[in-house]
């Protein structure tokens, strides 16, 4: 239990970029997705993954039956295998090989649709081939198959935090010696369904802009995609000469056990999940030397993140750097843990923390910019907070 | 690391409410099976479901209108009232920020989705409400009861489908022993749902008269609904404030056939893996096994590849094991269905009789498996396996344990 877990690859698929090269430019050139939304139709407006296609990364070969989720999920994966040289072309797979991934909605398109065409059509004209896809759990299934992935494979759903806990999850198996190898993050597809959840509450912002812990922000964008870690023990990866780029060091969630439907303003619980963080990661606050937020625009959550903060650093709030990335990629629910603690990671790697997409101003003294800010520590913090009351934050460690 | 035990268990099945109801009707063979009544089936090719009946959500959830909570939820904070009643730990005294919920589903709330569906059908996508969808993702279900309970500890859903349950106890077990809370209620939720029946109807996977796991007859599966939740706290907790110890967690495996997203891998080789590291992460061998709750459905493929994954781990010591499915009375309750099992493995290790397999008449050619059949049985197991397996390969075996 002691084996420290660290990471050795990446793959990403988000509006702002297909595979962590054009994802990262994307992310430091202050670019946002944010934009007309092709596959909502009409004024919507999302940080959609535009012209998706996976065949140029997953071939022709059994795509069809895979839905947008399992799809996108799908080729993260191949990218993050390929990042590490852990691809499985050959042979029947590695039984150390694993996914685990979260997701807010999972399948809910290939649900409705499935049951549309029963009370439309007739229970007995279901397809039977799209039965499979109404399961959650069928994006890490499916992709499992696609990549010979044989060893743990778990779904983990924790709302808009469901890809931090998926990350924490895998760590935890590592270090139990469950696995030698987990590709850990989220996906989260846009569909009719997710959005309507939000917007037919009034939480999607109406001028179509995120502006995250701006003063008039007016709420937030959803997005999509998907972003896996390749996850190993210190050891594991040592042993196979894999160099690891950071060390998940720290996790803490709490739930606010309020209302499954509004945040806790005072945010007593989000305090209490990074103070866990920074515990279970064995530093003080002092140690963290950039926050990657997890506000998206929404007037209550945003709020609520910055007491939290507040609670937690005091005075010195002010001089650590900040990235509200989602000004960038969106509230991409399940799979926003897993863009964050990405965002993280590639902050740690450069030195530096991205800039805020379209950012103009805050009124709670955080230090947010337009320019990537300088990151002169060891440890980033990862923001993630539901308005389920699910709370969530990661401790990374930088290992240049 | 600490040691992890079960001391309260609250249920909610097709044959019964509560521990020692469920008990005494499991192990006296009670059928919960009957024809569906929750929507009417005609022109369905399958007739068969495993229902909850007479379930009066008022009587558990009382901090709000029970009509806000979906059907799964509703279910799983009855399941989780009684858990903790059972345990009989006085929550007043605890630091809520070490109370955690760990759950697993098949389908979360699919009923949110029908009456989506059913809404824009009738009126369009103007008139679905609004209160309708934010009710349908999964981790709803472990927030309902959270808030219910006011447990601030770590609060997720593991929708790993028909092993979920497993999952879910195999989380709140890691939760525990690594010292990261004091206390878990882990369990599984399903509503009964016209989704899951056509789709299973159209496969033809539902067992037109009868659930017949192992049989050489059996005819398929039927699905079903319920609730199952665990109390876990450390060994040490337990025997300090008295509480009754009905079994100790000693570990779990999990793995991924990768083969086919609804056919089991025909040698079980992912079932073979999960039963083993469950085993390896137990510290105890497969001579320790005294008895295992298969999943056992009673489709044909399924129950023959689990057979053939206990031959091929337990090798020739397998026909000594007894083996029975309780989904032979219960049905198949979906991601629920591993956690009311695990319920019965705890108590089966606490009186130490073992529930049997209902509707047996003959084994498949060449078995020589101990199906337990129709009879429950005095036994004594010490140390007992539940196996759960699921859609997308995922499989999970969770061992158990009478306390030492």
């Amino acid at each position: 239990m002691s084996d420290r877990v660290v990471v050795t690859g990446a793959g990403v698929i988000a509006s702002i970029g297909a595979g962590v090269e054009e994802f990262e430019r994307n992310l430091f050139a202050g670019c946002s997705g944010v934009g007309p939304s092709p596959l909502m139709g009409g004024n919507a407006v999302a940080a959609e993954v535009r012209n998706f296609n996976p065949q140029p990364w997953l071939g022709n070969k059994g795509i069809r039956v895979l839905d947008r989720s399992a799809r996108l999920l799908s080729v993260a994966a191949h990218m993050a295998l390929g990042s590490t040289g852990l691809s499985q072309q050959e042979g029947d797979g590695d039984p150390d090989l694993g996914l685990v991934c979260g997701t807010m909605f999972g399948s809910v398109h290939s649900i409705t649709s499935f049951d549309w065409s029963g009370i439309t059509e007739g229970p007995n004209y279901v397809n039977p081939m799209e039965f499979p896809n109404t399961v959650i759990n069928s994006p890490s299934g499916q992709a499992a198959i696609k990549h010979k992935l044989r060893g743990v494979n778990s779904t983990i759903s924790a709302g808009l935090v469901s890809g931090l806990y998926a990350i924490h999850y895998a760590a935890e198996f590592l270090r139990f010696g469950r696995a030698t190898a987990l590709m850990a993050g989220g996906v989260e597809e846009l569909c009719e369904e997710s959005f309507l959840s939000f917007a037919k509450v009034g939480v999607i912002s109406q001028r179509g802009c995120p502006q995250p812990f701006g003063p008039d922000r007016d709420g937030t964008v959803l997005g999509e995609g998907s972003a896996l870690w390749m996850m190993e023990t210190a050891a594991g990866a040592e042993a196979r000469g894999a160099k690891a780029q950071l060390e998940v060091c720290g996790f803490g969630a709490t739930q606010d056990a309020h209302d499954v439907t509004a945040f806790r303003v005072r945010g007593e619980g989000a305090t209490s999940a990074i103070r866990q963080a920074l515990r279970s990661a064995g530093i003080e606050p002092d140690a963290i030397g950039g926050i990657i937020a997890g506000a998206s625009g929404s007037r209550a959550g945003d709020e609520m993140e910055v007491h939290a903060l507040r609670n937690v650093f005091g005075d010195r709030l002010g001089r650590i750097p900040v990235c509200a990335p989602k000004s960038a990629y969106g509230e991409a629910m399940g799979a926003s843990g897993a863009l964050g603690a990405l965002t993280a990671g590639l902050a740690l790697a450069k030195g530096f923390v991205p800039p805020t997409a379209g950012y103009h101003a805050n009124n709670a003294g955080l230090m947010l910019s337009s320019q990537p800010q300088a990151l002169n520590k060891e440890y980033a913090l990862v923001n993630c907070f539901g308005c389920d009351g699910n709370n969530a934050a990661l401790v990374l460690k930088g290992l240049n | 690391m600490r040691r992890v035990v079960i001391t309260g268990m609250g249920l909610v099945t097709p044959i019964g409410t509560g521990r020692a109801m469920f008990w005494e009707r499991l192990t006296a063979g009670a059928n919960g099976i009957g024809p569906v009544q929750s929507f009417d089936t005609t022109g369905y090719s399958a007739h068969l479901g495993a229902e909850v009946k007479d379930f009066d959500p008022s009587e558990h959830v009382r901090t709000r209108p029970p009509e806000a909570l979906g059907r799964g939820s509703q279910l799983a904070v009855a399941a989780a009232r009684m858990a903790l009643e059972d345990s009989g730990v006085d929550l007043t005294a605890r630091d809520r920020y070490r109370i955690g919920v760990s759950m697993g589903t098949t389908s979360g709330e699919p009923q949110m989705v029908e009456r989506y569906n059913d809404a824009r059908k009738a009126g369009g996508l103007e008139s679905v409400s609004a209160d309708i969808l934010p009710k349908y993702p999964c981790n709803v279900i472990p927030s309902h009861v959270a808030v219910e309970f006011d447990l601030h500890g770590p609060c997720l859903m593991i929708p790993t489908a028909c092993a979920a349950g497993n999952y879910a106890i195999g989380y709140g077990f890691d939760m525990i022993r690594t010292g990261r809370t004091d206390m878990m209620l882990a369990g599984g939720a399903d509503s009964f749902s016209r989704i899951t029946y056509s789709g299973f109807a159209r496969l033809g996977a539902i067992a037109p008269e009868r659930c017949q796991p192992f049989d050489k007859h059996r005819k398929g599966m039927v699905p079903g609904e319920g609730s199952a939740m665990l109390v876990l706290e450390p060994l040490e907790d337990a025997i300090a404030r008295g509480a009754t110890i009905y079994a100790e967690v000693l570990g779990y495996g999990v793995s991924c056939d990768a083969h086919h997203m609804t056919a089991a891998h025909p040698q079980g080789d992912g079932a073979i893996r999960a039963m083993a590291m469950a085993l390896k992460d137990s510290r105890k061998t497969t001579g320790d096994v005294d008895y295992i709750s298969a999943h056992g459905t009673g489709t044909p493929t399924n129950d023959r590849v689990e057979a053939i994954a206990v031959r091929t781990l337990f090798a020739e010591r397998a026909p000594k094991i007894p083996m029975s499915s309780i989904k032979s009375m219960i049905g198949h309750t979906m991601g629920a269905a591993s956690a009311i099992e695990a319920v019965a493995c705890s108590l089966a290790l606490h009186t130490g009789v073992i529930p049997p397999t209902m509707n047996f008449t003959e084994p498949d050619e060449g078995s020589d498996l101990d199906y337990v059949p129709n009879q429950a049985r005095k036994t004594d197991p010490q140390i007992v396996l539940n196996n759960a397996y699921a859609f997308g390969g995922n499989n999970a075996s969770l061992c158990l344990a009478r306390v030492q």
